[in-house]
């Protein structure tokens, strides 16, 4: 058996995932939709719970018993979310509803006073909508210019061309860590090098990062980092803006209201001191601590475990799937070991569309994407409409890899029976 | 896999016209014409229609564009069926296949060949697929001669 973590990785925690043990149309479910979001396990389903049940009240805003069992636990989660990055203050993570509300949060409250006309933004051609959209309306309100980094060959990040778009005109650098459509791993540490080598301020888009692999904010030296809780266990509703806190007390706040202030008079007010300056308005308190607890359960199975079982996974099902002539895969391949990208892949399947391959898996239990995966620019770039795409995570398996091949041939007969 | 299920949804019908579609091109002259988009999916369609000089009766319908084998089949044999027809008559039509996705109506023996969508009403999430096209149709219908349409309509 060459599958050396399986037994100890996704046996081990199936059980946490009450909702994985279903059938679909008759069949097992088949969850291969993971990086549009990821299943919950049971600790934090028993962390809300346990929260309304127990401690629910505001939090730093009253002295009884249970605000401040629910001010601890929400900062609490604070704390792990922080260890989890290796911030290097708690103040340093802001929570917010997901990554796109973290980007917005910078876009607004470091954009508006940083970007003047002319001034020049680099993202990338593969960034997701929510990393793309933002800036877009910053560059309208402001006169900055995008930019956007190409492709290799091997459809990953052109670090070449990078260098080539670099001036002292650039003022910002937004990119993705791991992208949800190629899969690839961007090389951040040297991006951000490169950056601030012109002064220029660097946000990572985490958010297919952080839920599988070790991810280092000191180490990679971003000025800001954002993830979504709901793509690592956590439930919808959370999520986080990591950045430096000088950068982070130097912005002004981004929504106003309770919460994020020191002294309030009519005509002006005081704010508070990070990280609640950006946190306006009662928060989504038991999301945050169930955040915590993704953090936790997480932690506890080791990102280096999950993150090399899920190498595994990427080498079979990269096996499996170039043995399918009519695929086009976009993206890096796999090393032998699966390393090198992340454990998903977008594809297309020749004549089947797919949308239609997408209802046809679903008849046999699987959930995959189908469509643009909200990076509609890149699709153009690369030549395709829309694309499938299978996405694990460590809570998959083998068999289920199986599965999905098997229905996958299948779809393809199905529709080359009339193409045939 | 259910292949049963699946034989409903993906008629013969629906998959040869899949395959050869019909109606592929644009018409001459173009009297209207219309883009539809599915936001969700990033299927596009453009659907030009020839009118008669009154403007009141559909003489050609094309269309251009990549999709789903649904949303495809839906277009191609709608193009077909409204060939001929006065726009009133269209627009009924565009109604009642709404409501045929519904499960709520057919069409009568004469237009018999629509009825092989009637599978996809058991897919809901499919069916703005299959309506893609007739809402449209009826932008395009409901668009004054020499108006450029303001963008393309979308099914959300
Ligand atoms: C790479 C990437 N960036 C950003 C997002 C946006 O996440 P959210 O919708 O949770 O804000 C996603 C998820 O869809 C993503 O995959």
């Amino acid at each position: 058996m060459t599958f050396t973590q399986e037994k100890t990785l996704a046996a081990q925690v199936r059980a946490d995932f009450p909702i994985l043990h279903q059938e679909i149309h008759g069949k097992p479910l088949v969850y291969l939709d993971n990086a549009a979001t990821s299943q919950k396990p049971v600790a934090v389903l028993n962390a809300l719970q346990h929260y309304y049940q127990h401690d629910n009240a505001n939090v730093h805003r009253g002295v009884h018993t249970l605000s401040s069992r629910a001010t601890d636990a929400y900062e609490g989660a604070r704390d792990k979310v922080a260890n989890f990055v290796n911030a290097a203050s708690r103040q340093e993570i802001i929570y917010t509803r997901n990554a796109s509300e973290a980007i917005n949060l910078v876009a607004y409250a470091w954009g508006n006073s940083n970007l003047q006309r002319g001034d020049e933004i680099i993202l990338s051609v593969m960034e997701h909508h929510s990393n793309l959209i933002p800036w877009q309306l910053l560059a309208q309100r402001t006169g900055a210019v995008l930019k956007f980094v190409e492709l290799t060959e091997t459809q990953e990040f052109d670090l070449e061309h990078f260098k080539s778009l670099l001036s002292d005109k650039t003022k910002l650098v937004s990119v993705v860590h791991v992208s949800n459509t190629l899969g690839c791993i961007n090389p951040v540490k040297e991006i951000v090098e490169l950056a601030h080598h012109y002064g220029a301020k660097v946000l990572i888009d985490a958010c297919q990062s952080v839920p599988h692999m070790t991810v280092d904010v000191q180490a990679m030296d971003c000025d800001w980092l954002v993830a979504s809780g709901h793509k690592m266990c956590a439930p919808t509703g959370i999520g986080f803006l990591y950045g430096k806190l000088d950068l982070l007390r130097s912005m002004p706040p981004f929504l106003g209201g309770g919460e994020m202030i020191a002294d309030v008079f009519f005509d002006h007010s005081t704010y508070a001191d990070l990280p609640h300056k950006f946190e306006a308005g009662t928060p989504a308190i038991a999301e945050a601590i169930a955040l915590g607890a993704a953090v936790d359960y997480l932690s506890s199975l080791g990102m280096d475990k999950i993150h090399a079982y899920e190498a595994e996974l990427t080498a079979y099902l990269f096996q499996q799937l170039q043995q399918i002539p009519e695929l086009m895969l976009y993206g890096p391949k796999p090393d032998s070991k699966g390393e090198g990208r992340a454990a998903l892949s977008a594809f297309t399947a020749g004549s089947v569309h797919p949308h239609d391959l997408s209802t046809i898996l679903d008849q046999a239990g699987i959930a995959i994407r189908a469509g643009h995966h909200c990076t509609q620019p890149l699709h153009r770039h690369v030549g395709a409409q829309s694309t499938a795409r299978a996405s694990l995570y460590f809570y998959n398996t083998r068999e289920e890899i199986d599965t999905f091949i098997t229905s996958l041939k299948e779809a393809i007969e199905f529709f080359s029976g009339i193409f045939g | 896999m259910s292949l049963d299920n699946l034989r409903d949804l993906y008629q013969q019908v629906i998959l040869e016209r899949y395959k050869k579609p019909r109606n592929r091109g644009k018409t001459d002259p173009v009297d209207r014409y219309q883009k539809g988009h599915n936001p969700s999916c990033g299927d596009t369609i453009e659907l030009t229609l020839q009118l008669n000089d009154a403007e009141d009766q559909i003489q050609d319908v094309k269309f251009e564009g990549e999709g789903c084998a649904i949303a495809m089949a839906s277009v191609d044999l709608m193009a077909d069926a409204l060939r001929g027809k006065t726009t009133a008559e269209a627009l009924e039509m565009v109604q009642k296949f709404q409501a045929m996705m519904k499960g709520e109506a057919e069409f009568p023996s004469e237009l018999r060949k629509l009825n092989v969508m009637q599978g996809v009403a058991q897919f809901p999430v499919r069916i703005k697929c299959a309506n893609l096209s007739w809402h449209t149709v009826k932008a395009a219908l409901e668009l004054a001669k020499d108006v450029q349409p303001a963008g393309f309509i979308s099914n959300e």
